[in-house]
């Protein structure tokens, strides 16, 4: 404006006004250029920082405004040509409306992450349950497919149990009706097995023909070999040492196969019998006397031993 | 002052008591003079607002700005008794802002300890899950 001096027309007449001119302007450019306040400055730059955070503007908006009535009330204030003090006071209130709303964008901010954590905390710990739900429930379908087997194989084993038990029970039953009998006909139980002697009454002196009255013995025995076709019997011959030794051989073997006759007469399978002579050998008691000679001349049946059978008694 | 006037060479007849009460008059009007002029509105406001500031949070977590605020506040007080009428609403106002920023300073303290608290909780969280998951 005052470039517009130098160019001022030269006549007389307008000089006071072009004068008047200038000096307006002069004042007009004085006022209207921009006063300084540092106060003013300050809140000025402070709202404009503030204003260029997004996350302020979104979450303190009305704090923001109200800064911003502030700071035009402190500029109207230095337009006014209010005081220094009273601008500097308006500036001041200013800049503690931006930090105010600074402080409550960062509140409400941090209170956003607060309640963001809480949901990513729940989401979590729903996951976590979640999974736990589906891993024991994993577990109790593979629990129950072990358990089921388990049952399968406990009904299995049971019933194969039962049948050992019936098995035995069975047996037991055979065996207390062949330790009847065999009791009947006098057995004695050796390590060699059952063993049944048939006497010296059932033959003649010298014969090997058995005797009427050894009927109801050989009738016995048939039956129990019968009863029991599983058990093999050695039908063994003996003598006493009267005589010559290769006669009493004979004789024990002659003896020995007249009982698998009668035996096999009786219905026994031949299969199941055997015979062996022993003469004068193994005597039971002394030849010494007549009682003890007795006593040797015999045909022992003998039971192998079998499993389940009594040892000895 | 009154020494003053006691000074005067004054020889007139009077009454006897004609000084001590002058004294005493004189006494009364200037100890009107120096009572508090009429506070400023605005200087309720901000003790109410001070007041209200000044809480075991406030101290503990924004202490700096709740001392501007308690600071301005007597400042305030000051000027009320020295008759700055202007100065006190203006320190009035400015202690009424300061007890807001002081709150409002120590609410975004309090708050992003606790959303760091929250941070830290889901994170041990995602450990122990992550922990859990392997195991």
């Amino acid at each position: 404006m005052n470039t517009r001096l130098p160019r001022l027309p030269a006549t007389r007449s307008a000089l006071p006004g072009a004068i008047a001119t200038a000096c307006l302007a002069l004042l007009t450019a004085c006022s209207s250029m921009p006063a300084q306040n540092a106060a003013l400055d300050q809140a000025r730059n402070r709202l404009a920082a503030a204003q260029a955070r997004p996350e302020t503007v979104a979450m303190a908006a009305d704090e923001l405004a109200r800064a911003r009535e502030s700071l035009r009330r402190a500029d109207q204030a230095l337009i006014n040509g209010d005081s220094v003090a009273q601008v500097d006071h308006l500036s001041y209130l200013a800049l503690q409306q931006v930090v105010i709303a600074e402080d409550t964008a960062a509140s409400r901010g941090a209170q956003a992450v607060v309640a963001g954590a809480a949901a990513e905390r729940d989401r979590m710990r729903l996951a976590l349950r979640t999974r736990e739900a589906d891993t024991a429930q994993a577990q109790k379908s593979a629990a129950e497919a072990v358990s089921a087997t388990r049952t399968a194989q406990l009904a299995q084993s049971e019933a194969a149990t039962q049948a050992e038990r019936d098995r035995v029970a069975r047996r037991d039953v055979t065996v207390s009706g062949l330790e009847a009998q065999l009791r009947d006909m006098n057995a004695r139980y050796t390590d060699r097995g059952v063993i049944v002697t048939l006497g010296d009454l059932l033959f003649d002196t010298g014969a090997s023909q058995l005797r009427v009255e050894g009927q109801p013995r050989m009738d016995q025995l048939a039956g129990f070999m019968k009863r029991y076709p599983e058990r093999h019997a050695s039908i063994e011959g003996y003598t006493d040492n009267v005589g010559k030794a290769a006669d009493n051989q004979t004789l024990s073997d002659r003896r020995a196969h007249a009982v698998m006759a009668a035996l096999i007469q009786l219905g026994v399978p031949g299969s199941q019998l055997s015979t062996q002579a022993f003469g004068e050998e193994h005597p039971t008691a002394s030849n010494g006397t007549a009682a003890g000679r007795q006593m040797n001349r015999r045909v022992e049946v003998v039971f192998a031993r079998e499993a389940g059978d009594l040892v000895s008694k | 002052m009154n020494s003053t006037f006691s000074d005067r060479p004054t020889r007139t007849a009077c009454h006897p008591l004609a000084w001590p009460l002058a004294a005493i008059t004189t006494a009364l009007l200037l100890g009107a003079c120096a009572s508090p002029p009429t506070a400023p509105p605005q200087l309720a406001v901000a003790e109410a607002a001070v007041q209200r500031a000044t809480t075991p949070g406030t101290s503990g977590d924004a202490p700096a700005e709740l001392r501007v605020a308690t600071d301005k506040l007597a400042a305030a007080r000051t000027a009320v008794a020295a008759g700055d009428i202007d100065r006190a609403r203006r320190l009035s106002e400015q202690a009424e802002v300061d007890a807001r920023v002081a709150e409002l300073h120590a609410d975004s303290v309090r708050s992003r300890r606790a959303a760091q608290e929250s941070q830290d909780a889901a994170r041990a969280l995602a450990e122990e899950i992550q922990r859990k998951t392997v195991r």
